[in-house]
């Protein structure tokens, strides 16, 4: 299955995957700190388990303690 | 990990320390290096979580605001330069021109300050009412409303307003509720448990560890939608129960550079861990202490919630069970008998300050609140006798002492 994961193509060997199992396969650093966006819409820590991913897929990991600088 | 001095003492690191140290180091530095160009983006983008520049985030800061995290059981917190710059940043996060904030005029003088004379001009208004009184909260609540903001403990005034019934009267509104928990922190008040939306509060005070450092904190208790605040809608759809805070970190925090120095967040990280001990030691003083006053028949009157004899002693008692905060208020006869009771002290000292480990006094109406008029002193309960006391952890013995030999001179 073939996503788009923080703006790069990623292909994803697992075809019935939902989000916890790609936040698993990426080891998103800091999951507790992280907002996930499924096609431009957030996603809910609970729905994790239960959202399934769809070929084309656009996911963003999201972390609220960076937003550029100097 | 239950009980809150076991957390405060423990708490919760996000990120190992690569020597295993014990306390989270101080990171007294303003910029990180990223491995490649590559992850510099990602950092800037948020798509990494790295630290970039320490006006945005800093590895002790983020300790500091997890711990705090931690005993608030927050959503997430953001740690700032003071406790004003919790209040401002907060509303201006949530607020626009043409919007209004209800308040009270029992305020932290330079809270009203903000609002009167610092936004007014930018086209957002407070609307004041007695938070005594919550009918009037349907009165003056309408579709422009962004907050209901008001004190735990009222500063000067020492009024307790009751906090669960204005969060009921704000839920069927949809309006959020700010409380600025400076005087209680959650050791004594876990505002998410009675409602409140957002917590704000001066981490100078009683977190400093007496007064070592200035600092400020707004917390999220995750209760309220933002996607019902106007200016947090996008930000809601994109990161749901996180807007407030990614919009504050990612946008107006970051914008206004009201920053907390990392020095001070690893000086608060130790406060932290003594805060229930300072706590319990300095409402009991305070309790001592009001006893004090209201019997020795040299003052005339005292105030402290944790006197039967105060009006908010039932509000305060059902939502501080038996902590009452280390401030207390009591009036002389007038100006003339505070400034000589005031300056016969020997301990206790003359500033300005709460919560510090020293007992300190000041005269409010010449100080906190000299730029106001007679009038407005006078609708904001501040009177020319009155004097406050936030009271330490000294020996309370000494503490009475002092107060006993000034009221003797006066």
């Amino acid at each position: 299955m073939k996503l788009k994961v923080n703006g790069e193509i990623y292909a994803f060997e697992n075809a019935s995957a939902t989000l916890i199992d790609l936040l698993r396969e990426r080891e998103v650093e800091l999951p507790e700190m992280v907002s996930v966006q499924l096609n431009g819409a957030f996603v809910k820590k609970e729905s994790y388990a239960s959202t399934r991913l769809e070929e084309n897929d656009e996911v963003e990991f999201l972390y609220f303690m960076a937003g550029g600088g100097a | 990990m239950k009980g809150f001095s076991t957390k405060a003492v423990h708490g919760k690191s996000l990120r190992k320390d690569p020597h295993g140290a014990l306390r989270f180091p101080l990171y007294d530095a303003v910029a990180f290096e990223s491995e490649s160009a590559r992850d510099l983006q990602l950092a800037f983008e948020g798509r990494k979580p790295a630290h970039t520049y320490s006006r945005i985030t800093n590895p002790s800061i983020e300790d500091f605001e997890q711990r705090v995290n931690l005993l608030a059981e927050s959503l997430g917190v953001v740690a700032v330069s003071s406790g004003m710059a919790a209040i401002s940043n907060l509303i201006l996060t949530i607020a626009e021109a043409g919007s209004n904030i209800v308040t009270t005029k029992f305020l932290f003088g330079n809270t009203y300050s903000l609002l009167e004379t610092t936004l007014k001009p930018w086209g957002l208004t407070a609307r004041y009412i007695n938070m005594e009184d919550t009918d009037q909260l349907h009165r003056v609540i309408n579709e422009k409303t962004r907050a209901i903001f008001l004190e735990i403990i009222t500063n000067p005034q020492l009024q307790v307003p009751d906090i669960r019934e204005i969060c009921r009267v704000a839920g069927e509104y949809a309006v959020p509720v700010i409380l600025d928990g400076t005087l209680t922190t959650p050791y004594i008040f876990k505002s998410k448990d009675f409602g409140v939306s957002v917590e704000v509060m001066s981490s100078t005070k009683y977190i400093s560890g007496g007064a070592t450092s200035v600092g400020g904190l707004i917390m999220d208790n995750g209760i309220f939608d933002w996607e019902k605040c106007p200016k947090l809608v996008d930000s809601a759809r994109k990161y749901g129960e996180f807007a407030l805070v990614t919009k504050l970190k990612r946008e107006v925090f970051r914008n206004l550079g009201a920053c907390l120095s990392p020095h001070n967040a690893y000086l608060q990280t130790l406060g932290l861990e003594t805060l229930s001990l300072r706590i319990d030691k300095s409402c009991s003083n305070a309790l001592r202490v009001s006893q004090y006053l209201e019997t020795c028949g040299k003052v005339r009157s005292v105030n402290y919630p944790g006197l039967k004899s105060s009006r908010c002693h039932e509000v305060a008692k059902a939502q501080f069970k038996d902590k009452f905060g280390g401030i207390l208020t009591f009036e002389l006869e007038n100006k003339d008998r505070c400034y000589a009771f005031m300056d016969g002290l020997r301990l206790i000292k003359r500033a300005t300050n709460l919560n510090d480990n020293k007992t300190l006094i000041i005269h409010p109406a010449s100080t906190i609140f000299c730029e106001y008029s007679p009038e407005e002193k006078a609708a904001m309960g501040v009177s020319d006798s009155l004097l406050r006391l936030s009271v330490g952890i000294e020996d309370v013995e000494d503490i009475i002492e002092d107060i006993h030999l000034s009221l003797e001179g006066v």
